[in-house]
């Protein structure tokens, strides 16, 4: 019944813009051929290569029911510049609703699968397997192959990383939280130190745990309080999978191993293995033991909320930081709406001693979250062919760089130009200045490339370049930069280049089974982890050994072992399916 | 044969029958319903409301005995048996949780008990009506404050960074250091219970004043002819007068021993307590529901139930042993 009804739709949708095609005669004609064999880079002009989409595509009003993992703070019911543009273009309105707190969408998600109550589009991150298993999601790959152009030629050949696994080679969403064929210019992990600590000690070199401890440990003894109340050397957001973020990424990216979420993989051989286990990163965790010994990290570090730590960074009296930019961006943007530069955050790739390198930049290829379709979709086409549309050149210009002529301007040469006075507001009013005009609040609807790379008219894609960057850096952020020989952080860190691509992709990325003991077992872990490692931190550095080793053997008591095993079994799958390697 | 067996059975039926009273009472039971026919009218929507929503899902409970997959329909699950109540029995967490939920709720239950009828014994003596409305007033309003915001508030007070408890103690020169209270595991249960006895007293003690209320004047009248002091009436009046609300409740809330909820847990817990804080309820969120394991969470919450109700039945049964009164 169902399936008929659909295939009515595809037929009458299919005779319109046959009909319409007939009647436009050979512009119409040519412009068609373009988008059907995906070549937009010869147009050149970008209105006509999707003319002939906007005419076959629907664009009466619907309204389509969304559920986001990730919290989105400044959505503004598409009553953005943005949001109403994508409304009149498309005629789609989207009934958007996201996690709050702190995110992960796991509460929301479980619920769903169990009651099958889902909106028409998720974006499910982690928990995407969950809803694969209750069975609420489609299979896109048909859908995309026949209504979705742009996608097909932004994954190009890669549309073998989109499948779910080797054993369901079916695509259950589109990987759109990332930039595809990204070059950061811009790095915004690695070590935080305040400007002002930097500027007053003379730009030291920051380069091993050592050198950063000696900094903020010379800073504090200079200046024991700030504005009126004690300095923090530094802290961390240990609530909920935050900790992962700022406390235990950090063990891997200063011993030389890239992000692959609670695992180690070995390159080579493929053998999984939770990443604590690794010698080095018991080091790590022995370094932030000394700093809590010293008084150097923050007392609070493990029982504050996310909120209180985000105040504490606002407040301006936190020297260092060990996180991402996105993780403590709400407090820094208060710093910056008061006018406090010199107290915002410079990064540095900050390794447990030379002989590491920091992995940030290693690229995974495409593997990311995204967005996928339910079986409550009523019009799964409109949608698929919505999302096509969010990831055309116009809409990926739409959605970076906003409406030309109010958030940007196109100079003589065709250069896409944003305004002083609009930049101004974008970096110092962040918050307010996302809600209004709807910039990036639209990036995990519909794929986009990432930094760096060029459309059709020669400009970047997105807003991330080195002069826009560079333009949207303060003066303390300049001066810092300067005084280290660079021009971006980024130019601090090892490059893309230094690494080899990952065979597995972002391991966190991938799905792993919601039956038997896996699930258990690594939640079990979960918890081990998440209350031994504040522990081992907080302990009496003479006890520390002690703690780690209690705390490894107690992973293997819960499971690891067999868990591990089964994960390196799930990892080589995902490599053969990826590169066609026989494991 | 068949006469002989039919005799059998009606003189076997009539002998069960006839010396029994009950069937004069189930009679009786009949005519009384057709005299208040009306009153059980009024009452048959609340009947019907608790059926249909306490009642019907409890069919789901079989999912306890399934490997329970969203995606199939009911006859296509997997029975497995008792197989996750073993699980369950087998995992040393849920004993941890078992014993911090017993341990918050005896103690919520001890000082959520005692304290309020204090409280409202002590009220019921104040003589300026102004004082004593004011004073009932700000101390039922936590009640309605959300245990997220009753949470943030707790970390606030209790925080080393400007808490006012450390900055009090430190001033009192009870501590040198700030005490890190959020950190300290074997804590949880104390703060817990203290920002529970915060946030419900005032609001826990209406109806000990409302039922103080309903005591005869004349009684207190004629306990001062007799001599007795205010502390007399306390304790021969007013303690006796609201026995009866005071046991109810108790019963009530025996009942609900096991099944706490994990609302303030969940809003006061932080990793470092996770031991102290886990709760039943939270342990089934998070290796029930959160990990897509249906089955394992309903083989909890069923447990939780299953032990609330005998609880309830114990508990009716001591009172009205002991004290002659009883909701059942």
């Amino acid at each position: 019944m169902k399936s008929k009804s659909i295939k009515t739709a595809f037929t009458l949708m299919l005779m319109s813009s046959m009909l319409i095609a007939g009647c436009g005669g050979n512009n119409n004609n040519n412009a068609a051929d373009s988008t059907a064999t995906n070549a937009p880079a010869n147009t050149g002009n970008n209105a006509e290569a999707s003319a002939p989409a906007d005419e076959a595509m629907d664009t009466s009003p619907v309204t389509f029911t969304f559920f986001g993992a990730d919290a989105s703070p400044n959505w503004n019911k598409m009553q953005d510049d943005v949001g109403k543009v994508i409304t009149e273009k498309t005629g789609v309105t989207l009934d958007a609703e996201f996690d709050v707190g702190s995110g992960g969408g796991d509460q929301k998600i479980a619920m769903m699968a169990a009651s099958g109550d889902v909106p028409d589009m998720i974006f499910a991150k982690g928990n995407l397997g969950t809803l694969v298993d209750a069975g609420l999601i489609l299979d896109l790959t048909d859908l995309i192959d026949k209504y979705a152009p742009n996608l097909k030629k932004i994954y190009g050949e890669n549309m073998n990383r989109l499948k779910y696994s080797n054993d369901d080679q079916k695509i259950y969403s589109i990987p759109t939280n990332m930039g595809v064929d990204q070059q950061s210019f811009d790095a915004g992990g690695g070590f935080e130190i305040q400007h002002r600590v930097l500027k007053e000690l003379g730009y030291p070199q920051v380069k091993t745990l050592a050198d950063y401890e000696k900094v903020l440990k010379d800073y504090v003894a200079l200046h024991p309080e700030t504005d009126g109340q004690p300095t923090i050397p530094l802290t961390l957001n240990a609530d909920d999978w935050k900790i992962m973020i700022t406390v235990t990424n950090p063990a891997f990216l200063t011993t030389g191993a890239p992000d692959d979420g609670e695992y180690y993989v070995d390159p080579t051989t493929y053998e999984a293995k939770l990443h604590y286990k690794r010698p080095e990163e018991k080091e790590y965790f022995r370094w932030l033991n000394g700093m809590y010994a010293q008084g150097l990290l923050d007392k609070d570090t493990f029982v504050q909320k996310d909120d209180q730590y985000k105040a504490k960074v606002a407040s301006g009296r936190v020297l260092g930081l060990i996180s991402q930019e996105w993780e403590y961006q709400d407090g820094e943007n208060a710093l910056k709406a008061a006018g406090k530069d010199e107290y915002t955050y410079a990064h540095f790739p900050v390794t447990l001693s030379d002989q590491y390198k920091d992995h940030s930049f290693q690229t995974t290829g495409i593997d990311a979250a995204g967005i996928s379709i339910t079986t409550a979709a009523k019009d799964p086409v409109r949608i698929i062919k919505w999302l096509d549309w969010m990831s055309s050149e116009e809409a990926q210009i739409l959605k970076n760089w906003g409406v030309e002529g109010k958030q940007y301007t196109v100079n003589a040469d065709g250069k896409r130009e944003i305004p002083a006075d609009i930049q101004d507001r974008k970096s110092n009013d962040a918050a307010n200045f996302a809600k209004e005009t709807g910039i990036g609040q639209y990036n995990i609807f519909g794929a986009h490339y990432g930094d760096g790379v060029k459309d059709s008219t020669g400009n970047y894609y997105t807003t991330n370049f080195p002069e826009q960057i560079v333009a949207s850096y303060s003066d303390a952020e300049k001066e810092s930069l300067k005084a280290y020989n660079a021009t971006t952080w980024k130019d601090l860190f090892p490059g893309e280049d230094a690494f080899p691509t990952k065979e597995w992709g972002a391991l966190y990325n991938m799905p792993v089974p919601t039956d038997g003991q896996y699930q258990v077992i690594f939640k079990k872990t979960q918890d081990i982890i998440r209350k031994r490692i504040p522990e081992a931190i907080l302990s009496k550095p003479a006890d520390f050994d002690k703690v780690y080793d209690a705390f490894l053997a107690e992973l293997d008591k819960a499971g690891a072992q067999d868990m591990e095993k089964e994960y390196t079994e799930l990892v080589k799958k995902r490599v053969s399916l990826w590169t066609g390697k026989q494991l | 044969m068949d006469v002989k067996a039919l005799t059998e059975n009606g003189v076997t039926a009539n002998e069960s029958v006839t010396p029994n009273p009950p069937t004069k009472r189930n009679s009786g039971f009949w005519k009384s319903v057709l005299q208040q026919k009306y009153l059980y009218l009024m009452s048959l929507p609340f009947v019907i409301w608790v059926f249909i929503f306490s009642y019907v899902p409890l069919w789901g409970w079989l999912m306890a005995f399934q490997n329970y997959k969203p995606k199939k329909s009911f006859t296509e699950q997997k029975w497995v048996g008792l197989d996750n109540f073993k699980e369950l029995f087998h995992d040393e967490r849920f004993y941890l949780v078992l014993r911090n939920t017993l341990a918050m709720s005896l103690l919520g239950l001890i000082f959520g008990f005692v304290v309020p009828i204090l409280f409202a014994v002590m009220l019921n003596e104040l003589r300026g009506n102004v004082f004593k409305r004011t004073v009932q007033t700000v101390s039922y309003l936590p009640h309605f404050v959300s245990w997220v915001v009753v949470g943030g508030i707790v970390y606030k007070t209790l925080s080393i960074d400007g808490g006012i408890v450390n900055d009090l103690l430190i001033w009192l020169n009870v501590i040198d250091e700030p005490i890190q209270f959020m950190a300290k595991a074997k804590m949880f249960w104390g703060v817990l219970t203290v920002a529970d006895l915060w946030k419900e007293t005032g609001w826990n003690a209406i109806i000990y004043l409302a039922a103080i209320t309903g005591i005869d004047k004349e009684l207190y009248e004629a306990a001062k002819v007799d001599g007795a002091g205010r502390i007399k009436q306390m304790f021969n009046i007013t303690l006796p007068g609201i026995r009866t609300t005071i046991t109810v409740l108790l019963i009530m809330s025996i009942g609900h021993l096991v099944g706490i909820g994990f609302e303030k847990q969940f809003q006061l817990s932080n990793n470092m307590v996770t031991d102290y804080s886990e709760v039943l309820d939270m342990y089934a969120l998070k290796y029930g529901i959160q990990i897509a394991r249906f089955s394992y969470g309903t083989a909890i919450s069923m447990f939780t139930s299953v032990v609330s109700v005998i609880l309830l039945l114990v508990a009716n049964g001591v009172m009205k042993k002991v004290t002659k009164e009883s909701i059942m």
